[in-house]
C-alpha cells in the first residue's frame, strides 16, 4: 500500500493515499468535531465543522472531504478555526428547540457535546426557527425535524448501506428539509439505522420514547438473537426492562454496527405480559401451565403415537430463522432419520 | 444597377417584448403591398437578428440599402408604413425616427467582440453566420492545427474565464488535454443566474453559432467527444435557437462523426436547467445534469479530473467559448492587444440601474469605470449623483462613486473589494439605499442557498434578518460588529462559491458606507429615503424639525383645514414664516416625484393653511407645562432662538430672548425682503411665540450689554447662543475699500428696517445664493433704477439659490451675466465707476461637488457700474464671546459644540444655528432650536444628555379619501399647480408680497395628489385597515 508522508499540529503522522485528513488526525489521536462525517458513510463535508488550515491553500478546507497529500502540513485548532466552529454550532443552535431537558437524545448528543465543549450560554443569532409537524405516522420512526442539522447521515445511510432511499433533501436554504418523497408517509423497511446515524434528536425509536434517559440504563452487548446472522448489539436496560438497542460503534462483529428491524424494535416482547415462560399443554380444551419434563414427555408420546397410527409422513416440522444453522440442521436430520420424513419446512419460506 | 436592401429587426427578448414579432411582419407585409422589390429594382429582405444592447430603444430597426445604414428607435407596427414609402420607396429616411446622438455615444466606446456579430447575423440561419466568416476558425483549427496548438493560442490570447473567476482558459484546456482516458466532456456554463444579468442569454439568441463554434474547437483542443450546454429553463428562446442552431450544424457537418473528414467526432447536448443559482457552480451543474439534486461537493477531485459520470470535464463559460472563434480567427496577438497587462479582451455587461442608457455593453478590459457610467452610459437619471456600482451581482461588491475612475479588470476590481464577476453591472444613485441593497442581495442568496452547509444555510438567513431589523429601524448597538463577524465567518467556512462570495454584498457596503448604517441604527434615518420602515413618509423624514406634512397635507384633501393648522404649529413656531421661505427639502424627497412626476407642492399648501388661519383667526393650542421657577436665556432671535425658547417656554420655562437688534427676528427680519417675508406675517408668529410666553430684550448685545457670566450671576439657570452669522465675507480682490461696494447684508438690513442707504443707478450684485437674488430684486424695486446685473462665476445651473426666485429676478429684469468673476474694483475721483472682470470657465469637479471656475486668460473686460453689493455669504462673529469663560471657538470662527447635544465647552451653555455651522438654511436653524430646547430641558432636569432616537411616524393617520373613479382620473391627470404671483408690473417701486397663495380649490386638488407614503409603513398598514373596519361597523 502507498503511504503518504504529513503533519499535523506539527505532529508527523504516516496514513495510507487516499486517506483524508480527518481519518489521518483519528489515527493519530487527533481530534476534530464532526457532526456529518460517518466512518460508515461516504464524506459529505456539509457540517463545516471538521474545517483545517493547509498550508498553501488560502481557505479552510473540510478535513472529511480532503484527501491527505505528501508532505501536507495541516493545523486542526488555530484561533480562527476555533472562531469558525463556534459560530457553526452557534448557528445550528439558532435554529434548534434548544429543549434538551424532554429530549430523548440528552447526553448522547453530538450537538449538545459541541455547545458545552464552545460553552455557549448564549447565542448571538436570533431568528426565525423552523417550524414543522411531527411525523410519526408508523409504528416505529418519529421524526422532528425541527431538531434536524441536515447532516444528511440517515439519507445516506439508507441510501448506501440499506439500498432504500426512502428520504432524501427537499427544498432548498433554510427551507432545506429531509422528506420522503413528496412529504408522504414513511414507507421503508424500518430498519431503523438511520436513528443510529442521527447525531441528534431528530430521529427516534417510538418504542423507546420516554422509557429512560441515556444514562439510567445499564448497556449490554449481545448478540441478536432472532436470526441465524449473529449480529451484535447493544441493550440499554433500565431496572429490568430493555428500553432500547443501539448499535455496536466498532466493527468487530458480523453487523458492523447495522442492524435490521428486529433487532432494533423487537425488544418489547422480552418483559411482554403475553410472553410464555413455561411451556403450556392444552388440557381438557384450555392451556394449563406444566415443567419441561412434562412438555417433552407430551411430545415425545404423541409424536410416536402418531407415528405409528398414521405413518412417518403423517408429521411434518417447520422450523425457524431464530434457530442457527447448526440447529436448524439438526432439526431436519432429527426429521428425517428420528421421525423418518421429508416434510420439513422453514419459515423464512413464508 | 439593383441595390441590395436589408431591413433587420431586433428579435432578442427585449425586442420581441417590446413588438418586434409584429413589426416585422409589418414590414413584410408593406413590402408586399407596395410590390417595392419591383418598384425600386431592390432586393428586398427582412431579417430577424439578435440584441444589439440598447434595448432600451426597442424595438430597433437597421434599414441597410447598398452598405449604408440607418436605424430606427422605439418602431411601433404603425410606423412601419411610413418608413417602407419614405426611406424605402423614396429614398429618403425619416429623420424623427432615426436614432439620435446618443445611440452613437452609446456605442462609440465599445470594443465588440463577442457581440459583434449579435445585431448583425440571423441567429436562426447558418448561413448568415457563414457569410460573416462564421466555422473558418473550425476549418483553420481542424485542418490546420494540433489540439495543443490550438490550446497554445488561448494560453497566448489570455483568454480568462468570463464566468467569474476568471482562471486562465488554455490552464483549464492544458490540464483537461493531459487527463488521461478516452472519454471527456465538454460543457458550456449557460446557467447565468445573477440577478440583471442577460450577457450569456444575449449571446447565445443573438448569435449561437459563436457559441458552437467555441465548444467545436474546445472539445478539438481537449479531445473531448461529448459536449453539454447546461442553459436555464427560464430562457426559452435561447434554447429553442440553440436547438436550431445544433441541427443546422449538425447537417453541414461541424457537429457528429468525422467532422471535416477528420478523426474527429463531436456531438452535443442541451440540458435544461430549472433555474437554481447554485447549479451555475460546477460541481453543482456536474450533479445536475447527472439528475441529481443541483448541490456542490468538496473538490478535488477536481472536475478537470473526475467530473461528469466521473470522468475528465472542463466547463467553460458562454462568454468565454463565444470569444474562441475570434480568437482562432483573427489571432492571439490581436485579441492579447486589447485590455490590460493581467486582463486581456473585452468583457461583456449588463448595466442597469440609475443609468440613464441601459442595456449590454462589450467593453476592452481596463476601461475606466467612469467612461462606462458617463459615456456610455450617459450618466445618471434625472441628473441625480453616481452613489456607487454594483459589480459582480450577489456575489461582487460596490465601487463608491469615489473610485468611479477604477479600471475594470480582473485585478483592480479585486482590489477595491468587488469583482468581475459574470458581468452583472447596477449603477445605484442617492436615491439608492445601501444597506437595502445588501439587503437585496442578501435576500437572493438566502433564497438561491442550497442549504448544503451550515454557514451558508443559516448565515445568509441570519445575515438576512439582521439587515431587515437595520432597515425596518430594529437595528441594535452592535449589529454592524455582528455582521462584520458572521460576514467573515460564513465566507471562510462555506462549502462552494455561493456561500464563501454571499456575505460580499454587505463587506463592501459595510467598508464604503459605514455612516449609512450607523444613521440606521443608531439615528433611525434613511438618508437615502428607501427605507419605508424608518422614514414613513419622505417629507416627514426629511423635515429636520419633523413636520407632519403628509398629516396635514391629508387634512387639507379632507377639507379640515383647522386641524391641518394644528398638526402644522404643533412642530412649528414659525409656520407662517416657513410657509414662505423654507428651501422645503420636503418636497426634493417626495415620492410624487418619482418617475417623472412633480412634488407635492407641500410649502404653498401649508402657507394656504395659515393663511387660513389667519382669515379665520384660528386660535391655536398647544399643551404647555406647569411654569418652572428656572430661568433660561436665550441670545439672538433668529430663527434658532426663536424656536430654542418657544419649546422651552412649552416645557415651563421662564425663557427670555435677547437680541442685539432693535427688531427681532434675526436674518429672517433684516435677510429677507418683505415681498417674499411680509413683516405682518413675521408678526403673526411672533405673536404666536409671546402667547407661550417668551419675552423678548431688544437692544441688548452679547459683549456690549451682557455676558454669559453675567447671565447666570442674574439667576439664569442655562443659556442658548444663536447670534447667527453676520460678518460679510471679503471679496479679496483690489479696490474692494471703494465707496459704493456695499455688502449685501447692509444693503438688506436698511432695505427692511427703513434706514437710509445710498444707492447708485448702475448697480451689480454679485454672488449666486439667495442673498444675491434678494439683493437684486430688492434693488429692482428701488426708483430710479438705471440696471441691474447679477454676476456669478459658474452657471445657472450651480447657483445655489433657490429656483423660483432667480426665475423671479429674471422676470422682474434683473440681468445674469454667468461665468463671470470680478478681479479689480475700478474707481474714478473715489468713487466707483466700474469693474473689471474676467471670463470663467468649467473645471473639475471641486469638494463641493460642483464643477470649479476656471478663468479663461485675455477674456477681460470691465462692466459700467456705480454699486456693486457684495453677496458672496457671512461668517459668524464670535467676538463677543471672546471673553466669554470656557467657550470653545474653532479655528472658522465657529462655536464648537456636541453635535448630539449642542452642549458648549462650558457647562450649561448651548450652542446652534449659524454660529455653529455657518450660513445654513432657516429651517436647519430651527431644528438646532428644537434640539437645543430638549437638551436643556434634559440638563435642567438633571437627566443623562443622551439622545433617544426613533423611527418616523405621523402622531395620527387620517384615513385615505374616498373617491369615485372620476375623481381618481381627474387626480391622475392633475399637475402640481403654479404659485399665482403678482404680475411682474404691479411689482415695480414696491415691496408687495409676490406670491399670493393657492386659492382653497387649488389646496384641496393638490393634497389630493399626495401618495399617502405613512399608510405604507405596517403601522400604517394596520392603522388604515382598522378605520376601514370602524367604519363599515358604523354604517
Amino acid at each position: 500500500m502507498n503511504m503518504v508522508d504529513l503533519t499535523i499540529n506539527d505532529k508527523k503522522i504516516i496514513v495510507p493515499a487516499g486517506s483524508t485528513i480527518l481519518e489521518a488526525a483519528q489515527s493519530a489521536g487527533i481530534l476534530i468535531p464532526t457532526l456529518c462525517y460517518h466512518k460508515h458513510l461516504s464524506p459529505y463535508g456539509g457540517c463545516r465543522l471538521c474545517i483545517v488550515e493547509v498550508e498553501g491553500i488560502p481557505r479552510l478546507v473540510a478535513s472529511c472531504t480532503t484527501p491527505v497529500a505528501e508532505g501536507m502540513v495541516v493545523r486542526t485548532d488555530s484561533e480562527q478555526i476555533r472562531r469558525n466552529r463556534k459560530t457553526i454550532v452557534e448557528l445550528i443552535l439558532s435554529n434548534h428547540p434548544n429543549d434538551c431537558m424532554v429530549c430523548e437524545q440528552n447526553g448522547r448528543c453530538k450537538l449538545q457535546d459541541l455547545a458545552y465543549e464552545f460553552g455557549l450560554k448564549e447565542i448571538r443569532f436570533q431568528g426565525e426557527k423552523s417550524h414543522y409537524e411531527i411525523e410519526n405516522r408508523n409504528p416505529m420512526i418519529e421524526r422532528d425535524y425541527n431538531k434536524c442539522i441536515l447532516c444528511g447521515r440517515c439519507v445516506r445511510m439508507c441510501d448506501e448501506v440499506q439500498g432504500v432511499g426512502a428520504v432524501d433533501f427537499s427544498k432548498r436554504g433554510f427551507q432545506a428539509k429531509i422528506a420522503t418523497a413528496y412529504d408522504g408517509v414513511l414507507d421503508c423497511e424500518f430498519c431503523g439505522n438511520c436513528i443510529g446515524a442521527c447525531p441528534v434528536g431528530a430521529l427516534t425509536g417510538k418504542p423507546s420514547r420516554f422509557k429512560g434517559r441515556s444514562w439510567e440504563a445499564r448497556k449490554v452487548r449481545t448478540i441478536c438473537n432472532y436470526c441465524g446472522c449473529g449480529c451484535s448489539l447493544i441493550l440499554h436496560a433500565k431496572g429490568q426492562d430493555v428500553i432500547r438497542v443501539t448499535q455496536v460503534e466498532d466493527d468487530n462483529c458480523v453487523n458492523q454496527g447495522f442492524m435490521c428491524v428486529k433487532g432494533k424494535f423487537g425488544f418489547e416482547y422480552i418483559n411482554h405480559k403475553d410472553r410464555l415462560k413455561t411451556p403450556l399443554i392444552r388440557k381438557n380444551g384450555t392451556f394449563v401451565e406444566a415443567s419441561w419434563d412434562e412438555a417433552l414427555e407430551t411430545v415425545v408420546d404423541n409424536l410416536a403415537r402418531i407415528r405409528k397410527e398414521y405413518g412417518n409422513n403423517s408429521i411434518g416440522g417447520l422450523c425457524s430463522a431464530k434457530c442457527t444453522n447448526e440447529e436448524n440442521y439438526l432439526f431436519q436430520k432429527f426429521m428425517r432419520t428420528v421421525i423418518g420424513t421429508n416434510n420439513v419446512d422453514h419459515c423464512a419460506r413464508y | 444597377m439593383k441595390k441590395d436592401v436589408s431591413i433587420k429587426v431586433c428579435m432578442g427578448t427585449g425586442g420581441m417584448a417590446a413588438g418586434s414579432v409584429a413589426v416585422m411582419s409589418s414590414f413584410k407585409k408593406s413590402l408586399e403591398k407596395v410590390g417595392i422589390q419591383a418598384m425600386v429594382e431592390k432586393n428586398c429582405s427582412v431579417h430577424k437578428v439578435g440584441c444589439r444592447g440598447f434595448c432600451a430603444r426597442d424595438v430597433l430597426v437597421d434599414v441597410v440599402i447598398g452598405g449604408g445604414k440607418a436605424t430606427y428607435q422605439y418602431i411601433k407596427p404603425d410606423m412601419v408604413e411610413r418608413i417602407v414609402n419614405e426611406h424605402l420607396v423614396g429614398g429618403t429616411p425619416v429623420d424623427d425616427w432615426l436614432v439620435k446622438d446618443d445611440y452613437h455615444t452609446f456605442h462609440d466606446k465599445q470594443v465588440k467582440v463577442v457581440l459583434s456579430d449579435c445585431g448583425e447575423v440571423d441567429p436562426e440561419d447558418i448561413d448568415s453566420y457563414i457569410s460573416r466568416s462564421g466555422y473558418e476558425a473550425t476549418k483553420k483549427v481542424l485542418t490546420t492545427m494540433t489540439p495543443q496548438e490550438t490550446i497554445d493560442v488561448i494560453k497566448a490570447s489570455g483568454l480568462r474565464g468570463r464566468g467569474g473567476a476568471g482562471f486562465p482558459t488554455g490552464v483549464k484546456w492544458d490540464m483537461a488535454i493531459k487527463a488521461p482516458g478516452p472519454v471527456k466532456y465538454l460543457i458550456c456554463n449557460a446557467d447565468e443566474g445573477d440577478p440583471g444579468a442577460f450577457m450569456d442569454r444575449s449571446v447565445v439568441e443573438g448569435n449561437p453559432h459563436a457559441v458552437i463554434e467555441g465548444m467545436i474547437i474546445a472539445a478539438y483542443a481537449i479531445g473531448a467527444p461529448y459536449g453539454y450546454v447546461y442553459i436555464r429553463a427560464e430562457y426559452p428562446l435561447a434554447v429553442e435557437r440553440l436547438h436550431l442552431a445544433i441541427k443546422q450544424s449538425n447537417e453541414r457537418g461541424f457537429l457528429g462523426k468525422n467532422i471535416l473528414g477528420k478523426d474527429f467526432d463531436f456531438n452535443i447536448k442541451v440540458k435544461l436547467g430549472a433555474g437554481a443559482f447554485v447549479c451555475g457552480e460546477e460541481t453543482a451543474l456536474i450533479a445536475s445534469i447527472e439528475g441529481k439534486r443541483g448541490m456542490p461537493r468538496a473538490k478535488p477531485p477536481f472536475p478537470v479530473h473526475k467530473g461528469l459520470w466521473g470522468k475528465p470535464t472542463i466547463i467553460n463559460n458562454v462568454e468565454t467559448l463565444a470569444n474562441v472563434p475570434y480568437i482562432m480567427r483573427k489571432g492571439a496577438a490581436w485579441y492579447a492587444g486589447m485590455g490590460t497587462e493581467k486582463s486581456k479582451g473585452t468583457k461583456v455587461f449588463a448595466l442597469t440601474g440609475k443609468i440613464l442608457n441601459s442595456g449590454l455593453i462589450e467593453v476592452p478590459m481596463g476601461i475606466p469605470l467612469r467612461e462606462i457610467i458617463y459615456d456610455i452610459g450617459g450618466g445618471i437619471e434625472g441628473g441625480r449623483k453616481l452613489k456607487a456600482v454594483q459589480t459582480g451581482g450577489p456575489s461582487g461588491g460596490c465601487i463608491p462613486a469615489s473610485m468611479v475612475d477604477t479600471p475594470v479588470d480582473y485585478e483592480s476590481l479585486g482590489k477595491v473589494g468587488s469583482i468581475m464577476g459574470s458581468g452583472g453591472m447596477v449603477v445605484l444613485d442617492e436615491t439608492d439605499c445601501m444597506v437595502n441593497m445588501a439587503k437585496y442581495f442578501l435576500e437572493f442568496t438566502k433564497s438561491e442557498s442550497c442549504g448544503k452547509c451550515v454557514p451558508c444555510r443559516i448565515g445568509t438567513k441570519r445575515l438576512l434578518e439582521i439587515l431587515t431589523r437595520i432597515t425596518e429601524g430594529k437595528g441594535r448597538k452592535g449589529d454592524m460588529d455582528l455582521l462584520e463577524t458572521l460576514s467573515s465567518d460564513v465566507k471562510t467556512s462555506s462549502l462552494c462559491g455561493l456561500g464563501q462570495t454571499a456575505p460580499n454584498p454587505i463587506v463592501s457596503t459595510l467598508r464604503y458606507f459605514r455612516d449609512e448604517y450607523e444613521a440606521h441604527i443608531k439615528y433611525k434615518r434613511c438618508p437615502s429615503m428607501a427605507c419605508k420602515e424608518i422614514i414613513s413618509s419622505a417629507c416627514q423624514h426629511t423635515c429636520p424639525i419633523g413636520t407632519e406634512a403628509s398629516v396635514y397635507t391629508a387634512l387639507i384633501a379632507h377639507g379640515r383645514f383647522e386641524e391641518a393648522v394644528q398638526v402644522i404649529r404643533k412642530d412649528n413656531p414659525l409656520a407662517s414664516v416657513c410657509a414662505r421661505v423654507c428651501h422645503h427639502p420636503c418636497e426634493l424627497t417626495c415620492k410624487a416625484a418619482e418617475g417623472g412626476g412633480k412634488p407635492i407642492a407641500i410649502r404653498a399648501l401649508k402657507r394656504f393653511a395659515m393663511d387660513y388661519a389667519r382669515k379665520k383667526k384660528i386660535k391655536v393650542q398647544i399643551p404647555k407645562e406647569a411654569l418652572k421657577d428656572q430661568k433660561v436665556a436665550v441670545i439672538g432671535s433668529g430663527p434658532a432662538g426663536l424656536t430654542a425658547g418657544y419649546f422651552l417656554a412649552l416645557q415651563g420655562y421662564d425663557v427670555t430672548i435677547f437680541e442685539a437688534k432693535p427688531v427681532v427676528g434675526g436674518m429672517l427680519r433684516i435677510a429677507i425682503p418683505e415681498y417674499r417675508l411680509p413683516k405682518e406675517v413675521f408678526d403673526i408668529d411672533i405673536a404666536f411665540m409671546e402667547d407661550a410666553g417668551v419675552k423678548f430684550r431688544t437692544d441688548t448685545a452679547l459683549g456690549r450689554d451682557i455676558s454669559i457670566d453675567g447671565l447666570f450671576k442674574e439667576g439664569y439657570k442655562a443659556a442658548f447662543i444663536a447670534i447667527g452669522s453676520h460678518k460679510s465675507m471679503k471679496l479679496g480682490i483690489p479696490g474692494e475699500e471703494t465707496k459704493g461696494v456695499i455688502p449685501s447684508l447692509r444693503f438688506l438690513e436698511a432695505i427692511n428696517t427703513g434706514k437710509r442707504i445710498k444707492i447708485g443707478k448702475r448697480v451689480v450684485v454679485l454672488g449666486g445664493g439667495n442673498s444675491a437674488v434678494d439683493s437684486a430684486r430688492a434693488v429692482r424695486r428701488i426708483q430710479g433704477i438705471e440696471n441691474i446685473t447679477l454676476l456669478y462665476r459658474r452657471t445657472r445651473s450651480e447657483m445655489p439659490a433657490y429656483d423660483e426666485e432667480v426665475d423671479a429676478a429674471v422676470e422682474e429684469g434683473v440681468h445674469m451675466q454667468f461665468l463671470t468673476a470680478p478681479i479689480q474694483v475700478l474707481s474714478r475721483n473715489g468713487k466707483l465707476s466700474g469693474l473689471e472682470c474676467v471670463l470663467m470657465k468649467l473645471g473639475d469637479i471641486d469638494k463641493s461637488g460642483r464643477p470649479r471656475p476656471v478663468p479663461i486668460e485675455g477674456s477681460e473686460f470691465v462692466i459700467d457700474a456705480d454699486t456693486l453689493i457684495v453677496a458672496i455669504g457671512e461668517n459668524p462673529d464670535t467676538s463677543c464671546i471672546q471673553g466669554s469663560r470656557g467657550i470653545e471657538v474653532s479655528e472658522r470662527n465657529t462655536l464648537v459644540v456636541d453635535p448630539e447635544t449642542l452642549a458648549t465647552s462650558r457647562e450649561g451653555v448651548f450652542a446652534g444655528g449659524d454660529v455653529v455651522t455657518g450660513s445654513n438654511t432657516v429651517i436647519h436653524a430651527m431644528q438646532a432650536g428644537r434640539k437645543a430646547a430638549e437638551s436643556i430641558d434634559q440638563y435642567l432636569r438633571g437627566e443623562s444628555p443622551e439622545k433617544r432616537y426613533d423611527v418616523t411616524r405621523p402622531s395620527q393617520y387620517i384615513e385615505p379619501l374616498e373617491l369615485t373613479d372620476e375623481e381618481i382620473e381627474e387626480i391622475m391627470e392633475a399637475d402640481r399647480p403654479a404659485m399665482p404671483l403678482l404680475p411682474v408690473k404691479k411689482r415695480k417701486n414696491n415691496f408687495r408680497e409676490v406670491e399670493s397663495g393657492f386659492t382653497q380649490g387649488m389646496a384641496v386638488k393638490e393634497a389630493k395628489r399626495c401618495l399617502r407614503c405613512e399608510l405604507s409603513t405596517l403601522d400604517g398598514q394596520k392603522t388604515a385597515q382598522e378605520i376601514a373596519m370602524r367604519k363599515r361597523t358604523r354604517s
